[in-house]
């Protein structure tokens, strides 16, 4: 019996991610008008919130303000569902079948669709971002701060991500999938303080607002972007992250293990 | 004898019902190992486990002598698994379809840019190399799938139901394919609902059905209890008198289906112009007469009948 080195191991799985994030990124350069969603959606959002909502208000450039950071919230929220549903649809067509018979990592598959899923959100916002300043939004919080506040929502989202990856896991198909993360995304992403105060809401909505993890999150994206004072929203930011990849990177490994037709 | 597949009583359950009863499989290294019997006959359900997707609720399986449930690791490096469905990437081309694969099998860049274009020259895919998998067609789909399950050149390679839908002419070259992999050393196990095709391509046939084995032997002592062709009659009138000189003729019990038709198996080719003159004699015009090969219904119920008598479809 000849020791052949294992597929599966630590330095393998890494490349079999890697080459799997390619693969979930290459259709992108075959097919150029799959951009149209990472570059058209972060745009037409400025547009609507940014200007056409900043036109109603009386100082447009104070909604700016208000309004971008929670365009930047909204944007990268909702890009998660992309994992789910590309996972969904890789177990429907059997390709994960493919994959599984294979000698390579468990994790690898997965390790690859939330890795390029990350790739594209950062280009998402940082599209959304360049259409808010030519639409009169400015970052004047120091350049640092700025950065921090970016990172905290890329990394927000990926922790967000592994939920999408655990409910298109679970999915009986790629509708499903995609109608169980619409009805969690829009009210984490409305239903927060993104684009209004939670003060100006009434009742329920208000204490929705309130309570929202995604709350803590634009107020803190906010707060850093415009060199506010960012109060605990960072730490509970960061908390509800790490409670949410806790959570559901092993619901997920343990979905994709265990997913038998 | 060291077997490149074996299966020892396998079963597995999908709530009640028992889509595999207790199954026993054996491919000698090199051989193709035809599974054969109708849809939901739990010949998907048998390559699952044996490509370590799934795990038996009871009996043992080992390929290339390791443990499907205890060392699925060793299995996977020996496999080649290509789906009843087209499992490709539909959003790559074949060419990236065919690198990534090669890549994640540990193959520099290079070396998997070479044996992609290999096997696309080898499949006949070169022409259609860069267009998105998507958009091809069923037969270059299975063509590309079947490539895909090779890039690792597996010694072992699993096909279920390969050529299911496909025409004529797309199932002849994937014939073509098998029987130059089976030259090149590697052992088939192939699952098919086509008695033709295991016919064509198998070493020995496991007709399975209901999660059981209901015969098994070369296609040769297959066919031999099937009864190779069937004539079949349809007269006019006089359906009884016709019954009658066919079993009288042929010396077998005619089978009578609908509408009159009668048919018994034809072991002797000078039948069937002995039958005629005699139906002729007697005055009995016929409005269909035909010689047929056995559907796998047929063939089905020959074989089953002979192995598990007494039940019931």
């Amino acid at each position: 019996m000849t020791a052949i080195p294992s597929a599966g191991g630590r330095r393998g799985a890494l490349a079999q991610g890697m080459t799997l994030a390619w693969r979930s990124l290459v259709p992108l350069r075959n097919e150029p008008g799959r951009l149209v969603q990472f570059l058209l959606q972060p745009i037409f959002m400025v547009v609507v919130f940014v200007l056409m909502f900043g036109a109603m208000s009386g100082d447009p450039e104070h909604a700016a303000r208000y309004l971008m950071p929670g365009v930047l919230t909204q944007v990268a929220l909702i890009s998660t569902n992309t994992t789910g549903m590309n996972l969904a649809e890789d177990i429907v067509n059997g390709v994960f079948d493919r994959f599984r018979s294979m000698p390579i990592a468990r994790s690898a598959p997965l390790v690859g669709r939330v890795t390029a899923d990350a790739l594209t959100t950062a280009v998402t916002i940082l599209v959304a971002l360049l259409a808010g300043i030519a639409a009169g939004f400015r970052i004047t919080a120091a350049p640092l701060d700025a950065l921090a506040g970016l990172a905290l929502l890329l990394l927000f989202t990926l922790a967000l991500s592994w939920v999408s990856a655990w409910l298109g896991l679970k999915a009986k198909s790629v509708a499903s999938m995609q109608g169980t993360a619409t009805a969690v995304l829009l009210p984490l992403t409305f239903g927060s303080s993104a684009f209004i105060p939670p003060d100006n809401l009434p009742g329920v909505l208000r204490w929705w607002s309130s309570v929202n993890p995604v709350s803590h999150l634009a107020d803190a994206v906010r707060a850093l972007l415009t060199g506010a004072p960012v109060g605990t929203h960072v730490w509970i930011t960061l908390a509800c992250a790490a409670a949410v990849t806790a959570c559901f990177v092993p619901l997920a490994v343990r979905a994709y293990t265990r997913r038998i037709r | 004898m060291t077997y490149a597949i074996e299966a020892h009583g396998l079963v597995k359950r999908y709530g009640d019902k028992a889509a595999l009863a207790g199954i026993d499989l054996a491919a000698p290294p090199g051989s193709v190992l035809g599974v054969l019997g109708p849809n939901g006959a739990g010949k998907t359900t048998a390559v699952r486990i044996l490509a370590t997707l799934v795990s038996p609720d009871g009996g043992r399986a080992a390929v290339g002598g390791h443990d499907v449930v205890k060392a699925p690791a060793e299995v996977r490096k020996l496999i080649g698994l290509t789906g009843q469905y087209a499992s490709v990437d539909e959003k790559l081309t074949g060419r990236q379809n065919l690198v990534m694969i090669g890549r994640l099998l540990g193959m520099g860049r290079t070396e998997a840019r070479g044996r992609a274009a290999a096997l696309l020259a080898e499949f006949g895919l070169e022409d259609a190399a860069d267009r998105a998998a998507g958009s091809y067609s069923g037969g270059m789909r299975r063509r590309l799938d079947l490539a895909v399950s090779l890039v690792g050149r597996p010694s072992i390679v699993f096909m279920d139901e390969p050529t299911t839908g496909l025409d004529p002419r797309a199932r002849a070259d994937l014939w073509r394919i098998v029987r130059e992999q089976v030259a090149g050393g590697a052992t088939v196990l192939l699952t098919t609902q086509y008695l033709e095709e295991a016919d064509q391509l198998a070493d020995e046939i496991v007709l399975i059905d209901h999660g059981l084995v209901a015969a098994r032997g070369t296609p040769r002592e297959l066919k031999a209890r099937a009864g190779d062709r069937r004539l079949e009659i349809r007269p006019e009138h006089d359906t009884e008198k016709a019954e009658l000189i066919l079993a009288e003729v042929t010396g077998l019990t005619p089978h009578r289906g609908e509408n009159g038709l009668l048919s018994v198996p034809l072991l002797d080719s000078a039948v069937s112009p002995a039958v005629f003159r005699r139906l002729e004699e007697a005055g009995v015009a016929l409005s269909e007469h035909a010689v047929r090969r056995p559907t796998l219904d047929e063939a089905f119920l020959a074989l089953t009948d002979t192995t598990t008598s007494g039940r019931t479809r």
